[in-house]
């Protein structure tokens, strides 16, 4: 059986093009990217906690005591691993997009990382 | 922001995905606001000085400048931070659009009969458009991502909202509204029947222009099929009739003398010195005599003083629009001349924000577009 996952379109997520170098050293230009990128996911977390809290107000669904007490079930940990990953791999993108790059110019040869 | 108005193609965000793009958005909004004007100041208080006194002179042009504002840490910090929000749009787009897209392709082939669709599968994509991705879209217009794809019309629909920050209009139709305001302005007693928009990617400006003369016959054409499959049905949902077709404006296959009115909506700075010729040379022989040649595009850099003139060039180095550094110097009142219009027939003039009925926060800014204008 084919996974579901390797039918789904994968759309391109970086665009061809040289990037230009902003700063003396190319590891100040990533590291900009990824405190660009935590500033918007911390807003979109923000935004969320901010829904939640007035659906709980209008509706009186739980105590906010409650979050504290709170025990993880399996599939929620799972879901929540999930997103984390995404996350590091959206806030760490700078990085991944050089890595795609060499790769590329390697033409498929020598795609391997190397080992510890 | 204030939300992109609804069609049936329209990607649909989920709590977090909108709320991404609300803070592209807004990071953008602040930028160009508040960290886009320190560039004055960081000039004249500091390049500047600096400039004159290592050589004992100003600038002359903006090409002396780019020299020294680019080495300058605030200029740096400003650009890096401008260049990250363009990449961050298309980021906080393409998530929604590739969990719908089987559905949005889908809907795309069931849509209405209006107007029409034609695609040329042998069409070759110009160099122009396939060396970089332009304005950093992942895999840009013209890329077919699956089978019957809109993908790239899909994130482009959205990404140009936010790229404008709300400026195009909740309809994404803020150019349409401009030439077409300033269309009925310059020639109040001009009757349409057919007209021609090259260049027209989602077809946002040609749809607005259909939508509000019913019964004029609209063709619109670009070389990326999977925009034209969004724009067509895209039109249908909005109630435009259009007729679009894959070609290039170099080169169309339309009749000698067949449109009363051909315009274009900021498509000459993504192509070549060679292409601009071409497409005012095939501009001229699709008119009919009498017909109206009318593209706006981005400004040129005649008599812009040097500071401004490199600023407003960021977009060449800085966001894949390598082309528009050529249409800045170009004569484009000679191009006219070459393609066949007669001199008293050429009229360089320019339109803003002041000829669109839709009044969005940002369109009230007083940026003008250069249009060119020639009648056969």
């Amino acid at each position: 059986m084919p996974n579901d996952d390797d039918k789904k379109i994968k759309l391109p997520r970086t665009a061809k093009g040289k990037k230009p170098q902003y700063f003396s050293d190319p590891t100040i230009d990533k590291l900009l990217s990824m405190v660009l990128t935590l500033m918007g996911e911390l807003s979109v977390t923000r935004d969320r906690l901010d829904t939640v809290e007035r659906l709980i107000e209008n509706n009186g669904l739980f105590k906010v005591d409650d979050i504290e007490g709170y025990d993880i079930p399996d599939d929620v940990n799972q879901a929540r691993m999930e997103r984390r990953s995404a996350y590091i791999a959206r806030v760490l993108k700078s990085v991944q997009d050089e890595l795609d790059s060499l790769q590329a110019k390697g033409d498929g040869k020598n795609t391997q990382l190397p080992e510890e | 922001m204030i939300p992109l108005d609804q069609h049936t193609m329209l990607a649909q965000t989920n709590h977090d995905e909108e709320s991404r793009q609300d803070f592209v958005n807004d990071f953008r909004v602040h930028l160009a606001s508040q960290v886009f004007p320190g560039n004055f100041p960081t000039y004249f208080n500091r390049v500047l000085p600096q400039f004159v006194k290592n050589k004992g002179r100003e600038p002359t042009d903006r090409h002396e400048v780019r020299k020294v504002m680019t080495k300058d840490p605030y200029y740096q910090m400003w650009s890096a931070m401008q260049r990250s929000s363009q990449e961050m749009i298309w980021d906080s787009v393409v998530d929604s659009v590739e969990r719908q897209l089987p559905e949005l392709n889908a809907k795309a082939k069931q849509s209405g009969n209006k107007g029409s669709l034609i695609l040329d599968p042998d069409l070759e994509i110009p160099k122009y458009h396939t060396a970089a991705d332009i304005h950093l879209q992942p895999g840009a217009y013209h890329s077919d991502q699956s089978d019957d794809d809109v993908a790239a019309g899909a994130v482009y629909d959205r990404g140009t909202y936010i790229y404008s920050m709300g400026g195009l209009g909740t309809g994404n139709n803020g150019l349409g509204q401009i030439t077409q305001g300033f269309f009925k302005n310059e020639f109040p007693d001009k009757e349409l029947e057919r007209v021609l928009d090259m260049g027209c990617t989602i077809g946002g400006s040609v749809v607005y222009w259909a939508q509000q003369m019913p019964d004029v016959e609209f063709h619109a054409i670009d070389v990326g099929a999977p925009v034209l499959r969004y724009g067509h049905a895209r039109a249908e949902s909005l109630g435009g009739a259009v007729h679009f077709s894959q070609q290039n404006a170099e080169c169309t296959n339309f009749e000698d003398n067949s449109f009363d009115l051909v315009t274009s909506h900021i498509l000459l700075h993504e192509t070549s010195r060679t292409a601009i010729q071409n497409v005012f040379n095939e501009s001229y022989r699709i008119l009919k005599p009498g017909g109206i040649m009318m593209h706006l595009d981005l400004p040129q850099a005649h008599g812009t003083p040097p500071l401004e003139g490199f600023l407003f060039e960021w977009e060449i180095y800085n966001n894949n629009e390598h082309f528009y550094a050529q249409l800045r110097d170009m004569d484009l009142v000679e191009v006219c001349r070459k393609a066949g219009f007669k001199e008293e027939n050429i009229h360089p003039k320019s339109a803003g924000s002041i000829w669109m009925d839709d009044k969005t926060p940002y369109a009230d800014d007083g940026f003008e577009f250069p249009i060119i204008i020639g009648i056969k």
